[in-house]
């Protein structure tokens, strides 16, 4: 260890070996583009150890240039770099899950029993036939439920997406329901930013699903002493759930909090509202009243079934309250 | 800061537990070492540049004193701010702060990540290649060994031949150094103000990337500013303009640095560079000017600090203690005009008892009055949708009745007021508050919800016939806003007309659209809003009359009156100062 230390080697290191690259580098040096420019920040931004994703196309980076602030910069590229860790994971997963079955496979193709059943098996398409049919039926006999996309004006298109998928999940959990609503979109134009993240959901499946879509209001759908608009603004709680009324439930994520979009809807349409009774039946904790749509979704339908309110608002986040009123 | 006696591992965690401070064992143990040497104030710095953060100032327990600015941001280095993981490590040091008020839920997640938090001891002397890798060897996550190793060595602020010794041994075994490395070396370069390896770095960093990204220039701009290559920060200022925005504390980086060499054109130009560019002078900036002007006599220079003084006024800003006295020292170095300043408490006549001058009051002009009137109307009260706080036709039927009633004198927020006493009744409560203001003859408005004419425990429908001989009432409906047309009324009466709520109205004015109508509606609120409290036997209501004068900087030419604040924390927005500096010329 008596060996002298030089300090600067580093620098040296650094310098050297690098000469070739250095009048590259210089040849190089033009003016950039601003997109080629912000191609360059993101990664020294990732050289940096920022979270930023790794890969970026040219349509994302024209939405990064677009951002109006720096930080709306970093806040989307933090999206894109989560996006890219969900997607690097899930990835892993089903790699990992696939050479799992390959295993099994072999070992079974090994083993080579033949299984007697009398059933063939046919499970996911006879499911999908059932509630097809259930669907089918509800379209026929069932109570009316209506998402009212007339919102679109007060979101962000990422909002937009996210409602969107929040709908698709809540048609989801209807059809595998028992007893389905039969689903109406009012208001719902055509070529809208709604319609083109549903393609994107659906694709083919668009025009095949159960449901009714119309660009009507749902005034002029149903009588308007039917309707009873949900929202979270409503002063009048919900009591019971009457299987003769027409429940609208409006087709809205708010990520800022705009209070009294939908009740202004629903006054302006002269409108009897309502609320879903947490305060009574929940020891509220933290966040919004306003809940997601699938989770509306799951609480109607299990007040449709049963009428219990404590079941029903089993859906309501955990997080959201810490306990029943009374249990 | 509690001191802990014990250094025995299970004692230690025990204590930590319940006081809640959760920094990983060796790390305490280290702190404590150093805490226990340095001087208070150092160690309050030392904490603050951990946090980084301007606004998670430690508090100052004696001082009413402003806090020194300098101190604060010795370092702060935006990448590892607000970015990645190891830095939000690094500011767990801030839970320290936190300590009796902080939330459980924080607590429990960081007893989650605590597994993942990584620490090392940094060496004290150069260490040969073979240590450095006997060390990483031994340490549990050896890929990102370096980079817990450098932010370490940044916080304990290691000599920077530990560093140089540790970049070394990557250089050797790697044959590069990755470039978060070499913008965590800069760091602790900036941090001890070797200007000779910072201008060296920033070479190699030229020579290997085309462009830096805004962390190692902030570091770069920042280390090279405080030296005697400041010149070279204003190259680099350039360059960053070239990719990017500059921002803020770059420029005040810069023009601290030029103002400090007496370059005041220079500070002067970057300063209106900087407000071209929409960005907000911090107070240190503004500071600066004030303090490295002082005893010079240049008309040009006099004119823009009086300029600044303006942007204040027109901002409504006020200065902090030690900026009030950089301004007031300037004013009493001017050479041959004879300024004096003196500190006062102006009451609420707004006479100032030093010059006897009276201050400005807070009416807008005719013009600017119309303005606000039109922009609560469509802002506030409309908005992107009329039925979101009222609707058209109850709008409507407001403005006829506002308008076959005109002028009121006060307006009353009848649900807020009566409110005031909890253990009372509603009615009672706004009885007495008709009642005190309705002696004095005036004509008195009293907005209200439809709830209040239905008879209930809290509302007596006699109590409220008889105030409706007092004063006019407005019943809106129970799911209208009931403030939009509070402000509407009032505004529309005039301008000797005030409003009586304890609300602060934020919200409204939130809605506004731009900051100059904010402003305009700051100002307003501040000359026209009555607030009350309950008096402490609880027979009367005492009423906070509306100022009489404007709280904002002011002159007269041959006077200036300027607002400041004690401390340096931010006031609440609705809160204005009462002390006040007084410059006059004798």
């Amino acid at each position: 260890p008596s060996e002298k230390l030089d300090l600067d080697e580093w620098k040296k290191v650094m310098k050297s070996g690098l000469q070739v690259e250095v009048s590259e580098t210089i040849s190089e040096r033009k003016e950039l583009s601003t997109l080629a420019a912000a191609r360059e920040t993101v990664e020294m931004w990732r050289l940096a150890g920022r979270s930023v994703p790794e890969n970026i196309s040219e349509e994302q980076l024209k939405a990064f240039v677009e951002c109006p602030s720096k930080s709306s910069k970093k806040k989307y590229l933090k999206y894109l770099h989560l996006k890219e860790l969900y997607k690097k994971n899930d990835k892993r997963k089903m790699d990992e899950k696939r050479e799992r079955r390959l295993e099994t496979q072999e070992k079974a193709s090994k083993t080579d029993e033949t299984r007697k059943n009398s059933f063939t098996c046919l499970w996911a398409s006879a499911m999908d036939k059932t509630h097809n049919w259930r669907a089918a039926q509800s379209m026929v006999f069932g109570q009316p439920l209506v998402f009212d996309m007339s919102f679109e004006n007060y979101m962000s298109p990422r909002e937009v997406a996210n409602t969107v998928r929040q709908i698709v999940l809540s048609e989801g959990c209807n059809r595998k329901s028992v007893d389905p609503f039969h689903v109406h979109f009012c208001n719902f134009k055509d070529n809208s930013q709604y319609h083109r993240e549903f393609i994107k959901h659906y694709r083919e499946a668009w025009d095949k699903l159960l449901i009714t879509v119309t660009d009507q209001c749902y005034t002029n759908v149903f009588p308007k002493d039917k309707i009873i608009y949900l929202t979270a603004d409503s002063p009048n709680v919900m009591k019971a759930f009457d299987h003769d009324k027409v429940y609208i439930i409006g087709s809205m994520v708010d990520r800022s909090i705009k209070t009294g979009v939908s009740l202004a809807q629903a006054k302006r349409l002269g409108l009897e509202t309502a609320s879903l009774p947490l305060e009574k039946y929940l020891l509220w904790n933290t966040g919004a009243k306003n809940l997601t749509l699938d989770q509306m979704m799951h609480i109607l339908l299990t007040l449709k079934d049963t009428g219990d309110w404590k079941k029903a608002l089993e859906f309501v986040p955990k997080r959201k309250y810490c306990g029943f009123v009374g249990r | 800061m509690a001191r802990f006696p014990q250094t025995s591992q299970q004692g230690m965690q025990a204590l930590l537990g319940k006081c809640r401070v959760l920094w990983p064992l060796s790390r305490c143990q280290q702190l404590f070492a150093v805490s226990f040497n340095i001087a208070n104030r150092e160690k309050v710095s030392y904490f603050s540049f951990m946090t980084s953060s301007s606004t998670a100032l430690p508090v100052d327990s004696k001082g009413t004193e402003a806090f020194p600015t300098k101190k604060r941001s010795e370092i702060q280095y935006e990448g590892e701010t607000a970015w990645d993981e190891e830095s939000k490590k690094i500011s767990e040091g801030k839970l320290h702060f936190y300590s009796s008020g902080a939330p459980k839920k924080r607590l429990v997640s960081h007893v989650l990540s605590r597994h993942k938090f990584v620490e090392v001891q940094p060496p004290e002397k150069p260490l040969q290649a073979e240590e450095w890798s006997r060390l990483r060897e031994n340490f549990r996550s050896p890929e990102i060994f370096e980079d817990v190793m450098f932010n370490s060595m940044v916080r304990c602020n290691s000599p920077i031949d530990v560093a140089k010794s540790l970049l070394t041994y990557v250089a050797k075994t790697d044959g590069d150094i990755r470039y978060n490395l070499l913008v965590k070396y800069l760091a602790l370069c900036v941090q001890q103000g070797k200007t000779a390896e910072i201008c060296d770095v920033y070479d190699i960093m030229k020579i290997r990337f085309k462009i830096l990204e805004s962390g190692a220039y902030n570091l770069l701009i920042r280390g090279l500013s405080n030296s005697d290559q400041w010149r070279m920060a204003l190259t680099l200022l350039e360059e960053v303009r070239k990719v990017m925005t500059p921002s803020r504390t770059n420029y005040e980086s810069c023009i601290k640095a030029a103002s400090r060499h007496q370059e005041m054109n220079l500070a002067c130009e970057l300063y209106h560079e900087m407000l071209a560019k929409d960005l907000v002078p911090t107070l240190d900036v503004l500071q600066a000017f004030f303090d490295f002007s002082r005893g010079m006599k240049d008309a040009e220079l006099q004119k823009e600090l009086f300029g600044i003084l303006l942007y204040l006024r027109e901002n409504q800003i006020y200065p902090h203690r030690t900026f009030m006295r950089s301004i007031k020292l300037w004013f009493e170095s001017i050479p041959g005009e004879n300024w004096r300043g003196h500190l006062t408490t102006i009451k609420d006549r707004g006479q100032c008892p030093v010059c006897d001058h009276q201050l400005e009051d807070s009416d807008l002009t005719e013009e600017e009055y119309n303005n606000l009137r039109e922009r609560i109307i469509t802002d506030v009260i409309h908005g992107s949708d009329t039925f979101r706080k009222t609707s058209p036709q109850e709008f409507e039927a407001f403005q006829t009745f506002v308008e076959n009633r005109l002028p009121f004198d006060i307006v009353i927020d009848g649900l807020n007021v009566s409110h005031i006493k909890p253990r009372k009744m509603q009615c009672e409560n706004l009885f007495h508050a008709v009642d005190c203001l309705a002696k004095e003859n005036v004509r008195l408005l009293v907005l209200g919800r439809k709830h209040m004419l239905i008879n209930s425990s809290n509302w007596n429908q006699e109590i409220m016939k008889e105030m409706q001989n007092k004063a006019d009432f407005f019943f809106a409906e129970n799911i209208s806003e009931d403030d939009a047309f509070l402000l509407y009324a009032t505004l529309r009466s005039g301008k000797h007309c005030k409003f009586v709520t304890r609300d602060f109205l934020r919200d409204h004015k939130a809605c506004l659209s731009d900051s100059v109508t904010r402003h305009l509606f700051r100002k307003w609120q501040r000359g026209h809003q009555i607030v009350f409290s309950p008096s402490v036997e609880g027979k009367h209501i005492n009423f906070l009359p509306a100022f009489n004068y404007d709280c904002v900087v002011q002159t007269t030419g041959d006077t200036w009156h300027i607002p400041y604040k004690d401390t340096f924390e931010e006031r609440y927005s609705y809160r204005v100062p009462r002390k006040w500096l007084c410059l006059q010329q004798k």
